[in-house]
């Protein structure tokens, strides 16, 4: 960002030439809170999110299953108890949202994890150990990277058939050579430090040595991929939901509730209007949060 | 240099290879029969079982895999399991749509991100500029593709009826026109039909456009920043050049190899964007082809439409690869 001295405080706060102490501290100040900022946008929605999900039922007005026979594809508002309309089975749009939520947040995370659980281990491996070993692992990597994230996920759900738990598979293995390669370059740094000749110096085990002094100065800037990782991997679930792929239809999701309103757009824009929302706040909390913490953790990363 | 492109397209092959065995055995996992999803679950024992040896299921896997591998070489994957046309005339049909939307697609997310990018890392001490460049990315960058196309489809096509619904406009009459001559003899139909295809095209080429613009934006802007943090920029301004010399000569023009990087990763997102924008707006494509094929678990197209995507990423790839080469020739020698 802006470097610390006089210049840096200028477009904002200070028309003259030179600016007072006060003036300068407020410049400071509103600097500061800019940057903190998005990364509250960002909190604050990821726990609205989880709170929703978690207690939806609790939170959601009816049961997402529940059919209002006299109330089919009205409007937002309907009845004064359907806030955000309802649907073809005349099902409540809000409820079925909030219980969406579930399935967005579930797949988004555990598909994250898999990914991570999958990739880093291989990426130090492959960095630490090199030789043939690292050979193999990336250019299988390679090979995996030739798919975008959605179609390489299309093809493992394809084989395995559309369900939460396959989609969580699919998502998490097409995330895994993002991990592998990122893991893999930062190994490869880390090993070139002296600290890593004293741990082998003093007989660690390559294991330990990727456990103990690896992996707890790779974690930061693989903890800020792994968020903004979280954003893609909603995403590509609703992708995938959509495409009539992912989780199966009495469930809703977010992607299937508006690859179904689509078959509607031409009466009821509410369905398909309000489930999109939903996608793109859910990613943009994320990819504010995982923005944010790049800057907090690793100012490498951050491209300035 | 020749010896260095032949080194990287050696190393496609086994690449390719690979992904197309990932292709090959995720289609024959695949849970349900090709012949049960063509026939219906009514269908007798004996007419499934004729339909097994009539695909040419009942071999072996690897002799299929053996066969596939070698048809595709000459780029010949098989008849469709529904309707019983060669695959790579299909393909070569839904070829043009996906690329022409692909293309213009580019074109609209470059013309949009790359200034914006270049603008808002010029101007990051001005918050009213960098500030809403990157807000407006970051919004481009989490809206769905799917939902983007479905609002300008309302917008566009049903309230206001400016463009068409659904379809892709008549390709092959244009191409037809082309390859005949008739586009020199007739020049007034043609030109209706072009006009056709491209009024078709404008929806799905800005949905797909413009959310690809808010990654260009923001892969430019970093790349802008890496760029004027360079010690040649200071020598630049320490000798005293004006700004404007600064940043058309020296800093815009050390934005090439970015801009190839940029063009790279662009090939791969746009491809997944073809996917789910074709299927939006019920446009003909690669991508649409494919999710129908995937659905009818009609193996031999869903094989030939993920071929020929992987074949497009790696040759784009490949292409950037060379380019990288001959604009900086250290990396040939490294």
């Amino acid at each position: 960002m802006a470097p610390k001295g006089k210049h840096a405080s200028s477009v904002l706060t200070t028309p003259e030439r030179f600016p007072t102490a006060d003036a300068w501290r407020q410049g400071r100040r509103w600097r500061r809170w800019r940057k903190l900022f998005p990364m509250l946008c960002g909190i604050v929605l990821v726990i609205i999110m989880i709170l929703v999900a978690a207690l939806a039922p609790w939170c959601a007005p009816f049961s997402p299953s529940e059919q209002f026979s006299a109330y089919v594809l009205k409007g937002p508002g309907a009845g004064g108890k359907h806030l955000l309309g309802t649907d073809e089975f005349g099902r409540d749009l809000l409820s079925r949202i909030i219980w969406g939520a579930r399935v967005s947040l579930h797949v988004g995370l555990a598909a994250v994890v898999v990914g991570f659980a999958l990739g880093v281990p291989l990426g130090i491996t492959a960095g630490f150990l090199g030789g043939r070993v690292a050979m193999l692992i990336m250019r299988l990597t390679d090979m995996l990277m030739a798919f975008p994230t959605l179609l390489l996920a299309l093809i493992i759900v394809a084989a395995l058939g559309g369900s939460l738990v396959n989609e969580i598979v699919a998502i998490g293995m097409a995330l895994t050579p993002n991990f592998t390669r990122l893991a893999r370059g930062l190994a490869l740094t880390i090993r070139a430090n002296d600290y890593i000749m004293a741990a082998r110096a003093l007989g660690c085990t390559p294991v330990r040595i990727m456990l103990r002094h690896i992996l707890p100065n790779a974690i930061s800037t693989l903890v800020v991929i792994a968020t903004l990782d979280i954003a893609s991997a909603i995403r590509t679930e609703a992708g995938l939901s959509f495409l009539g792929l992912g989780v199966p239809p009495p469930t809703p999701s977010w992607g299937n509730i508006l690859s179904e309103g689509r078959q509607y757009i031409k009466c009821c824009t509410w369905l398909t209007t309000y489930s999109g929302l939903a996608i793109m706040l859910a990613v943009l909390a994320f990819n504010l949060m995982g923005d944010a913490l790049r800057d907090l953790l690793d100012p490498r990363l951050r491209g300035e | 240099m020749f010896q260095y492109v032949m080194r990287r397209l050696l190393l496609a092959v086994p690449m390719l290879l690979g992904a197309m065995s990932i292709v090959f055995f995720a289609m024959r996992v695949l849970p349900g029969d090709p012949c049960m999803a063509l026939m219906g679950d009514q269908a007798t024992r004996d007419a499934l079982q004729d339909c097994v040896r009539d695909l040419g299921l009942e071999r072996p896997v690897v002799v299929q895999y053996g066969e596939f591998l070698w048809k595709s070489v000459r780029l010949d994957f098989g008849q469709s399991f529904r309707q019983h046309y060669r695959v790579t005339d299909y393909i070569l049909r839904m070829f043009p749509y996906t690329f022409t939307l692909v293309l213009a697609s580019m074109v609209i997310a470059l013309a949009i991100g790359l200034p914006t990018g270049i603008l808002s890392a010029l101007q990051r001490r001005n918050p009213l500029i960098d500030y809403s460049v990157r807000l407006i990315a970051l919004l481009g960058l989490s809206m769905p593709v799917f939902w983007f196309g479905i609002l300008l489809l309302i917008l566009f096509s049903l309230h206001w009826d400016l463009f068409p619904l659904i379809g892709g406009g008549d390709m092959t009459t244009v191409l037809d026109m082309l390859t005949s001559g008739e586009c020199v003899t007739s020049p007034e139909d043609f030109l209706a039909a072009v006009v056709d295809v491209l009024h078709h095209l404008v929806l799905p080429a800005f949905t797909l456009g413009i959310t690809l613009a808010a990654t260009v934006s923001r892969l430019s802007r970093s790349a802008m920043l890496e760029v004027i943090s360079q010690d040649y920029i200071r020598t630049a301004r320490a000798k005293g050049l004006s700004e404007r010399l600064v940043i058309y000569k020296h800093a815009l023009r050390n934005m090439t190899i970015p801009l190839l990087t940029i063009i790279g990763v662009f090939m791969a997102v746009a491809m997944t964007g073809t996917v789910l924008t074709e299927t939006v707006f019920t446009r003909p494509g690669l991508g649409k082809m494919l999710v129908d094929a995937i659905g009818a678990r009609d193996y031999p197209l869903a094989q030939g439409a993920i071929t020929v995507f992987t074949m497009m990423i790696m040759g784009v790839n490949l292409l950037v690869d060379i380019l990288y080469a001959a604009c900086d020739p250290r990396l040939v020698y490294s």
